[in-house]
């Protein structure tokens, strides 16, 4: 008998450990948290900027004028702050972030490689503070002699926002990207080379386009980090309302100052309208429609990744 | 398998304990927030009652006056700063706190104009003038005797002491003001730093931070034709026009460690810090 333990009845103890799967239940317990906590902000936001949808109705989205004495709340010219500064942002890092991420991904000796990685992960450290203060010291008075051809009213447009906001997702442009060139195997770069190709070529015909989803990814994170990033874009984009264009496509203004819905949360106003409803429903509702665009986005971003590992 | 049932064992006791027990007693902490421009001499009273009575004390300047009544009838704070008085709606929006304003000094605010406005001539100008400015009706400097250069306002957002005190004095009620559409700026260094840099530059701001080398405050030209500017005795006398009284605010009578620091702002070593910030103390203002 005391030497055949398999025969034995399970031991109790080893039976019961086995049933309770502590580690589970605790991975369970804080999705748990973190999905009632995101579920929470969400009705919550919803909840507190009900007053405005119900007033405003869908000109809460498509007004272009905000006068919050008057009760006027038009969002648009601050939607389209934002997707103009997150454009010009995008403009300029995503040539030279993933420009820079197949050098280090292709040609860089893997320790150089590792060494500009984690520098530059090291600069998507730093607070956002710190490039809104840079920018102010530098980048305004660089874009107002930039566009003193133009005659600009001053330094603070949606051109410095921008420019500061590239800046700024860069280096989540050229870590992302490179991850995802580092994913598609040695064997087929070897197999291209073998068969001819140069490195340029093995590059833009092998390489990239097995990694466009990761890249895809990396952008879109990227975007959404510029879409809600609020305190460097609030220091440099001249928090001007009611800045609607009158052709869409024209680059005036972009030699303006603006307003994008972050820098019109971060300002005083928010301070007003506690205790009027409606302003402060309108206030949460730009929270809300930020929530929805960066959520979206992000979401968005997570599909490609996903794409990227099956490929 | 012992060992991650342990360990998980852990990390629920540990989460439960979070979840369970109130953050640790820490030692009562005196936190201010509020106006930038009462900030100077508070932040540095802070400093010295931080090291001489070992008081815990945080300065904190998110949303400026407004910010500061709002955090104090929110109770997140224990002394409010703010550069005007404490308005009916404050009150009727916090109807259960009793905003007391204890009266530490007074400060002016100026129209600062950047350098080649300076050097252009325009060096005051009257409140009719101001107004249409403010309203868009003058958009360029030559329309008031100065160079040939759009202007480029900043306005101080709503919700400073300084725009109050600004559409106060244009309009006797800052809820009458018209809805303008300038780009905006918060606080002072902002502002100081953003018309010094921008040609043809005004705003409003606070008058101890117009240095007359980087920004300069303009006068304001009264019926009988003279230009007042904001100096220490105009301010005083009242002839300058666009003053402010600087308060601590508290809910009720200050105590304990709210009423050592506003004591301590009162006396004379306090007041001195008043002074040296550039605004008047209580004594210059009898």
């Amino acid at each position: 008998m005391f030497f055949k333990p398999t025969s034995q009845p399970p031991d109790v103890r080893r039976r019961r450990l086995p049933r309770v799967p502590h580690t589970r239940v605790f991975s369970w317990l804080c999705t748990f948290l973190v999905g009632l906590f995101l579920l929470s902000l969400v009705a919550l936001f919803g909840w507190q900027s009900l007053p405005v949808w119900r007033d405003v109705g869908p000109a809460y989205v498509t007004g272009t004028l905000w006068f919050y004495r008057q009760h006027t709340f038009g969002t648009l010219p601050m939607i389209y702050g934002s997707v103009v500064v997150s454009v010009v942002a995008l403009v300029l890092a995503v040539p030279v972030g993933v420009g820079a991420a197949i050098c280090t991904a292709e040609i860089l000796p893997p320790r150089l490689r590792l060494a500009v990685k984690i520098a530059v992960e090291l600069l998507a450290g730093i607070p956002s503070v710190v490039y809104g203060l840079l920018g102010i010291l530098f980048l305004r008075d660089w874009v107002y002699r930039l566009l003193s051809p133009w005659d600009p009213l001053s330094g603070d447009t949606l051109l410095t926002a921008g420019i500061l906001v590239g800046v700024m997702i860069l280096p989540t442009v050229l870590t992302l990207t490179d991850d995802a060139l580092r994913g598609v195997p040695a064997l087929q770069r070897q197999a291209a080379r073998g068969l001819g190709l140069t490195c340029s070529e093995t590059v833009c015909s092998v390489v990239l386009p097995q990694a466009w989803p990761g890249i895809v990814a990396a952008v879109l994170l990227a975007l959404g980090r510029s879409l809600g990033e609020m305190i460097a874009v609030f220091l440099v984009v001249g928090r001007q309302d009611n800045q609607w264009p009158a052709h869409l496509l024209s680059p005036q203004p972009l030699m303006q100052s603006g307003q994008t819905l972050a820098s019109k949360l971060g300002g005083s106003e928010t301070n007003i309208a506690y205790g009027d409803p409606l302003h402060w429903a309108a206030i949460l509702g730009l929270g809300l429609l930020l929530l929805f665009l960066v959520g979206t986005i992000t979401a968005m971003s997570f599909r490609f990744l996903r794409q990227d590992r099956h490929a | 398998m012992h060992f991650r049932a342990a360990l998980g064992r852990v990390l629920l006791g540990a989460l439960g304990a979070w979840l369970v027990l109130p953050g640790g007693a820490a030692a009562a902490i005196l936190k201010i927030n509020g106006s930038t421009t009462v900030n100077l001499p508070v932040a540095e009273a802070a400093e010295i009652l931080r090291a001489e009575q070992k008081l815990q004390i945080t300065v904190d300047t998110q949303g400026g006056s407004s910010g500061g009544i709002s955090m104090l009838g929110d109770g997140q704070v224990e002394i409010g700063m703010s550069s005007k008085h404490v308005g009916a709606a404050d009150r009727a929006k916090f109807p259960r706190v009793k905003f007391q304003e204890t009266h530490i000094g007074e400060d002016a605010v100026a129209l600062i104009v950047s350098r080649d406005v300076w050097n252009s001539g325009v060096t005051n100008l009257t409140q009719a003038q101001v107004r249409e400015l403010y309203e868009g009706r003058v958009t360029n400097w030559k329309q008031v005797g100065g160079l040939d250069r759009r202007i480029a306002f900043f306005n101080k957002e709503p919700g400073r002491g300084t725009w109050e005190v600004f559409t106060h004095w244009l309009y006797g009620d800052s809820k009458k003001a018209p809805p303008v559409n300038f780009p905006e700026v918060g606080g002072n260094e902002e502002t100081r730093n953003k018309v010094a840099s921008t040609r043809g530059a005004i705003s409003q701001l606070s008058a101890s931070w117009a240095d007359g080398k980087t920004v300069f405050a303009l006068g304001i030209k009264t019926e009988s034709g003279d230009a007042v500017l904001p100096t220490a005795a105009n301010i005083a006398n009242h002839t300058y026009p666009m003053s402010r009284p600087l308060f601590v605010v508290t809910n009720g009578d200050p105590a304990g460690e709210a009423k050592i620091f506003i004591d301590f702002l009162l006396s004379s070593r306090g007041q001195a810090l008043v002074r040296k910030h550039g605004y008047l103390s209580l004594d210059q203002l009898k």
